[in-house]
């Protein structure tokens, strides 16, 4: 009897989740093989078929350079599924720093626009091209309208998009970020590095990373580490199932019901 | 001239006279001074060699006796009434240049001969207007309502017709094969000889050029030249003479007349959407495909104006060609109205369809990707959509090249070439920005470094990585070991990584400069 009301209680919830997702089919997620991080993320991991907004503080605001990197290891196992659009405004991206980071650039087409919105109009015909696994734009801001269009875009082809917010040199600060319906917010700064023991100079590259906004999700900060990064084992086979991204570090406070986890770093 | 695909060509040349306008193809200017039913005659004066000579006299001038290196002062005595303006050969080239664009309207073929000629190749283009005559009539018709007086002729080589049309009769349409006899009542000038030569010619008798068919080959090279034997020989056929054409001849050709102007955007686009369904039907019934399409539209008053499109594929989609033509209209002016349209393909390859295999998921990437890399190169410009390659350079600037995304590329293996090991930053600066950086000497790194104001003190560093300059690409007396860098990596304590070098070797005495590359993510 019982069974049979729980079975009917699922069923039921079911529904309620496909009617809260408009109908949609269950979108597919990236997971970044850490508990942590895949607890507070809906369905296990990075949502694809989404946009997602990333953004940097000081120095990153300008030069993007965090942000960037960040989004670039986030998506690297998308890029092996289809080709990669970068829409700049400044064409400072330098190929070999993707390279060794370990974001593979020879899907990679980097278009130049000229301002904002053409920024946007070639964010949003790359991603409704069947071919095109991720998208990735640098803008400044974007407002509720162009979001609302960037999502349908990502949902006519499942493609993911990710928004990194940047001000051109010198520009004037364009206020707080506004809410604009991506699927996550996240804000990254560089953090210290600790090299291996025994080993001098700069140790893998490091972020502090905060997640401040997910639809269907919790909030969190960590602190990632790009452990293969400059390093020969790079694109090798083996490698492949295991995220670029590892959690070094847990900063952020979670929600008290949920157990403790704890990445040893 | 036009000429056609079994080698006729027609000449038409403008007679050396003012009338041609030197500004573009207005109607002819009337003279200043309006006789009773007699035009006043009317001279071109140019400055030779401190001198003022006639470079041009019309019909009248030349009845009263002027002619073209008369002196200005003698052809004033002969004629108090001459009308004299500035020469001005540039203008009248280009005016020739535009004439040869918009007679790309009846043939895509079209030679400048100057100073005043134009060569049509209109092989298999007379059945469009009915006839050969008949496509004489209309040029010649569209001419002088522009204004201009000519004479034509039509003739199987260029020689032949270049001949006909400045010695011969006006509008003679030479039969084919028959370029002897056509020529035969001509003066030996007609075909093109040195006027050396061709002064020579004339004082040994040889008034026609009836005379000259039966001399002997190989003692006419020996008197005259094998210049001279070789233009005899091109105006009769026997050896080939290539033509200049204004663009390279395509039998990819496709051409839309209308009936009246049209000018308004919805026709012009639906042209272009019509012009594209007829090329491309071509193109595939032959299999083929191209990646440049030249759309023109030809106006009432002599004007061409041009837009092309480039594919990264070869392509024959009417569709798609219609719709990446669509933003260019925007910006054509069709003045007083266009009157027909010319779609030229160029770059044609093979295009076989192919049999799609089960998990090729690259070339089918690759095919979808084709049309939104076509979108935004043609909208953003071709410069401005690029795949990274590597190129082979250790200055890091110079290491990473553009190459046009889908263009196949040479790489093996997973890597695009740059050595991951070799740390490079994710942002590197088109221009070095110069930093004000404390190092303790002699090849440390620096320990703080103040860039756009702000102070950044060090904890980690690696470096040096020498970067020297490219000592092949100077020569050797200027190669010295001080152009060198020294990059570091760096990184201050809140985190931020910098790549930054030292221009130069340390030296005691003047403090060293430093600067900031790119920044790491």
């Amino acid at each position: 009897m019982s069974d049979f009301r729980s079975r009917r209680l699922a069923a039921v919830r079911a529904k309620i989740a496909v009617l809260e997702r408009d109908g949609r089919a269950d979108s597919e997620s990236l997971p970044f093989g850490d508990l942590a991080v895949d607890a507070c993320l809906p369905g296990g991991g990075l949502p694809l078929g989404h946009w997602h907004e990333l953004a940097g503080e000081g120095l990153d605001s300008e030069t993007a350079a965090s942000p960037a990197a960040f989004a670039a290891l986030m998506a690297a196992p998308l890029a092996r599924r289809g080709a990669v659009v970068w829409a700049l405004r400044s064409d400072d991206l330098h190929a070999p720093g993707l390279v060794g980071l370990g974001f593979p650039p020879h899907r990679l087409i980097q278009v130049a626009a000229r301002d904002e919105a053409e920024v946007l109009a070639v964010m949003e015909d790359a991603l409704a091209t069947a071919g095109v696994a991720c998208v990735f734009g640098e803008t400044e801001g974007v407002d509720l309208v162009a979001g609302r269009r960037l999502q349908l875009a990502c949902e006519r082809r499942g493609a993911t998009g990710f928004v990194i917010r940047r001000k051109p040199f010198g520009g004037a600060p364009r206020g707080a970020a506004q809410g604009a319906g991506a699927a996550t917010r996240w804000r990254v700064a560089a953090a210290p590095s600790e090299p291996a023991p025994g080993e001098f100079g700069l140790g893998p590259p490091r972020w502090r990373v905060s997640l401040e906004r997910c639809r269907g999700g919790r909030t969190g900060a960590w602190l990632f580490e790009a452990a293969r990064a400059y390093g020969e084992d790079l694109f090798q086979e083996g490698q492949d199932g295991t995220h670029p991204l590892r959690v070094v570090a847990d900063l952020g406070d979670r929600e008290l019901a949920s157990p403790p986890l704890r990445a040893v770093g | 001239m036009l000429v056609r695909l079994d080698r006729r060509s027609v000449g038409g040349s403008e007679p050396t006279g003012p009338t041609r306008q030197p500004s573009g193809l207005t109607p002819t200017q009337p003279s200043p001074i309006e006789g009773e039913g007699l035009r006043a005659p009317f001279a071109l004066v140019e400055t030779v060699r401190g001198v003022r000579r006639l470079a041009a006299v019309d019909a009248a001038g030349a009845n009263l006796g002027l002619f073209p290196g008369q002196k200005a002062a003698d052809a004033a005595a002969l004629a108090p009434d001459l009308a004299v303006a500035e020469a001005e050969p540039e203008q009248d080239a280009r005016a020739l240049d535009a004439l040869a664009e918009w007679c790309v309207r009846f043939s895509p073929a079209v030679a400048v001969d100057p100073p005043d000629g134009l060569f049509l190749d209109v092989t298999g283009l007379a059945h469009l207007w009915g006839g050969e005559a008949a496509l004489m009539a209309d040029f010649r018709g569209r001419m002088e309502k522009a204004g201009l007086d000519l004479r034509l002729a039509l003739a199987d080589t260029p020689g032949a017709a270049w001949a006909l049309a400045h010695f011969g009769a006006d509008g003679t349409v030479a039969s084919p094969g028959d370029q002897a006899g056509w020529l035969a009542p001509l003066p030996p000038a007609a075909l093109r000889l040195d006027p050396a030569v061709a002064a020579q010619v004339e004082r040994l008798g040889l008034r026609v050029l009836a005379q000259l068919f039966p001399l002997p080959r190989a003692p006419f090279a020996r008197r005259f030249g094998a210049a001279a034997l070789a233009r005899l020989d091109q105006a009769l056929g026997r050896a080939p003479e290539a033509l200049c054409f204004r663009r390279p001849p395509t039998p990819w050709f496709a051409r839309l007349a209308f009936a009246e102007p049209i000018s308004q955007p919805e026709d012009l686009a639906r042209v272009a959407a019509d012009i594209s369904a007829v090329l491309c039907a071509r193109l595939q019934a032959a299999g083929r495909g191209a990646r440049r399409f030249e759309l023109a539209f030809h106006r009432l008053d002599g004007w061409a104006q041009a837009r092309e499109v480039g594919l990264s594929r070869a392509a024959c989609e009417p569709s798609r060609l219609a719709r990446l033509f669509l933003p260019k209209l925007e910006t054509v002016d069709p003045g007083f109205g266009i009157e027909a349209a010319t779609l030229a393909a160029r770059e044609v390859e093979p295009l076989a369809p192919r049999q799609g295999l089960l998990g090729a998921e690259a070339e089918a990437a690759a095919e979808d990707l084709a049309p939104l890399v076509d979108r935004l190169a043609n909208r953003l410009g071709e410069d401005r959509v690029w795949t990274a390659a590597a190129f082979e350079s250790h200055v890091p600037e110079l290491s990473c090249a553009r190459r046009p995304p889908l263009a196949p590329s040479t790489a093996l293996g997973p890597g695009p070439g740059w050595d991951p090991e070799a740390p490079r930053p994710l942002r590197l600066f088109r221009r070095p920005h110069p930093i004000e950086a404390m190092a303790p000497v002699p090849d440390d790194p620096p320990v703080q470094f103040r860039w756009r104001g702000q102070l950044h003190r060090i904890r980690r560093a690696e470096g040096p990585e020498r970067v020297a300059e490219e000592w092949w690409k100077r020569p050797i007396e200027a190669v010295g070991p001080a152009r060198v860098r020294d990059y570091y990596r760096l990184e201050d304590q809140e985190g931020r990584r910098f790549w930054v070098f030292r221009a130069g070797l340390y030296e005691p005495g003047p403090p060293a400069k430093w600067w900031l590359h790119g920044v790491f993510g």
